[in-house]
């Protein structure tokens, strides 16, 4: 693997001064300890004899592995027809979470997820049809953010009260002002095409303390995809999740009104960082009813996402169960109170 | 080691006071007389056939609920008033039991209402209301023994529901409990559907740099208020309004509730 120090101050490649033992740059002469470089300046590409990489020819897929690992098939259309390619100078990721649960332990895990299954159907609680399940390192963007936020609004209290005849509505308006400075970290985002977004941020959130700089053995048997989009073009999605949170935040600090209503809301977000990293994910396909699911697990919490099979049958039993429940305690309750039936 | 359950001591200490009004108004001997005359129609409203109809109606739900109900009309109450006329009415011929009482009064065209013992707990100022509700139209158009029938079969209603509980409340409407059954099972379904496929379980904190993000400045300011006023609805408005402090005391020393309205 080859890495590259780039100067935090002119961006250029800095290198290993073996005078000083420090990491210094020849156009501006900036010198860095290198046990406390930060991450950030730092560029991993990968070189011939790292990694493999595998396409699909059905899917148009891109997967790597390490040189040891061969891929038979692809792990997302499941089609025979991969083509291997050596790659070299592809931007290799800063940090990866290792996969905590074993492949063993997710086939426990997805059962056991199967059979709480409330409105799953009955062959499907049984989970004896796994098909296959694929160990996957899916490539993620992960941003530390800065929003600098400006909030002006209309809050409103209401209060009623009456005297004499009259029921008196008094309404107290107020300017309500906030300016903020919020930091996000580590937010993730994920980088695969083929992954479904809405799949991918279910399976969160992953814990960061088991966050590992990136070394080649931790894809050996397991297979990474390449990544489909850089942080740049994620950039826009990862705004729009962090201004959800954002939102919410600003509604937790105006508190005690009525109503509020917001006249001016500026965001102002900028990225501080972007660390290109691998997230642990277990696919299970799984075969049902002649159709195949696909389901998600978190490969360090055991959290499983993706749509099971319903049992219309179940769906009515819980709702007549539930109907008919509600109605019977009214009932009791009526006839406990004496109000007849 | 013993181990105790309190669940089910809770449920029926519970249970033992939900019954013990019931037990004690029942233990008091001033019920149901079945051989007294019900229906005094004084004032000649209703025909022979009709009146043994009502005597009949009378006799078979005031024994369900252990309360005599009682149906009066006259032209004249001797210049006493209806309530005076009720009041002794009562002393005279029935003087302690439990008892609802309709008087319709020609003469003054005023409907009344009003309960002893049993039908004073059951029957208060607003029930009357409610009765008084239904049977006042009737008696304005000139429907004697509709009003009369509606008189009976609410009050043998009101009289099996707890006192201070509004026999209208929403929750005790058929419609009301199956629409509320319903959409709670519809909600709890569709969120069970909706949770099948995983839960998102990071919220708004779970990224945030709680050491770094800082509120820079804040600001509350008052600016203004505006105060708008409207009349409190008024139930006793126009014709069908109902006479509070219908209730009162007997010469006999019984104690009654009781509504009146004109018609």
């Amino acid at each position: 693997m080859v890495i590259h120090y780039k100067c935090p101050s002119c961006g250029s490649d800095m290198a290993f001064d073996a005078d000083s033992g420090k990491l210094s740059c020849h156009s501006c002469g900036r010198q860095d300890d290198i046990e406390t470089f930060s991450d950030e300046y730092i560029t991993r590409t990968f070189t011939e004899d790292d990694a493999k990489e595998y396409h699909c020819e059905n899917c148009g897929a891109v997967i790597l592995t390490d040189t040891d690992t061969a891929a038979t098939s692809c792990s997302f259309c499941g089609a025979g027809v991969v083509i291997a390619d050596r790659l070299s100078g592809v931007l290799a990721p800063v940090k990866v979470i290792p996969f905590s649960i074993t492949k063993e332990q997710a086939e426990v895990a997805f059962k056991k997820w199967c059979k709480n299954g409330l409105l799953t159907p009955k062959g499907f609680m049984s989970a004896n049809r796994i098909k296959k399940i694929t160990g996957l390192y899916v490539p993620f963007w992960l941003y530390d953010l800065n929003s600098e936020v400006e909030v002006h609004a209309e809050g409103r209290k209401v209060r009623t009260y009456s005297r004499g005849d009259y029921i008196y509505t008094e309404t107290k308006y107020y300017d309500v002002y906030r300016n903020m400075d919020l930091y996000y970290k580590k937010v993730p985002v994920d980088a695969s095409k083929k992954m479904n977004d809405e799949l991918m941020d279910k399976l969160e959130p992953y814990h960061y303390k088991d966050l590992k700089t990136f070394k080649m053995p931790y894809l050996a048997g397991y297979i990474a995809e390449k990544y489909n989009f850089d942080d740049k073009e994620l950039f826009p999605r990862v705004r729009q999740k962090v201004r959800k949170f954002i939102d919410s935040y600003i509604g937790s600090t105006i508190v005690g009104y009525t109503s509020v209503s917001y006249r001016d809301k500026r965001i102002d977000m900028k990225k501080d960082n972007s660390y290109y990293v691998l997230l642990p994910v277990w696919m299970v396909y799984y075969d049902y009813d002649k159709q195949e699911h696909t389901f998600a697990m978190n490969g360090q919490t055991g959290k499983v996402v993706g749509r099971p099979p319903i049992s219309y049958g179940k769906v009515a039993a819980w709702f007549s169960g539930i109907a008919g429940t509600t109605f019977l305690s009214l009932k009791f309750i009526q006839w406990i109170v004496g109000a007849g039936l | 080691m013993i181990r105790f359950s309190p669940k089910p001591t809770i449920i029926f200490i519970l249970l033992f006071f939900l019954f013990i009004p019931l037990t004690t108004t029942f233990a008091e001997n001033k019920g149901f007389i079945e051989e007294k005359q019900k229906i005094y129609d004084d004032a000649d409203l209703l025909s022979t056939e009709e009146i043994a109809k009502l005597e009949s109606i009378a006799n078979k739900y005031g024994k369900k609920r252990d309360t005599n109900l009682i149906i009066l009309t006259t032209n004249d109450t001797d210049g006493k008033g209806f309530k005076k006329y009720t009041q002794d009415f009562y002393d005279e011929h029935l003087d302690g039991p439990n008892a609802a009482i309709l008087t319709i009064d020609m003469g003054d065209r005023e409907v009344y209402i009003v309960g002893f013992y049993k039908g004073e707990d059951y029957l208060d100022f607003d029930r009357i209301d409610l009765i008084l509700d239904k049977v006042t139209p009737k008696l304005a158009d000139g429907d004697y023994y509709g009003a009369m029938d509606s008189f009976l079969s609410l009050s043998y209603k009101y009289l099996n529901i707890k006192p201070g509980i509004n026999p209208d409340f929403i929750l005790f409407k058929f419609e009301a409990q199956i629409i509320i059954s319903l959409v709670l099972a519809g909600v709890i379904v569709g969120l069970m559907l909706y949770h099948s496929g995983g839960k998102v379980t990071t919220t708004e904190r779970t990224y945030m740099d709680g050491h770094r993000s800082r509120i820079l400045n804040k600001r509350d300011v008052y600016l203004r208020k505006t105060v708008t006023r409207r009349r409190k609805p008024n139930n006793n408005s126009g014709g069908n309004s109902s006479t509070r402090g219908g209730g009162g005391v007997t010469s006999g020393g019984h104690s009654h509730s009781g509504g009146s309205r004109s018609f």
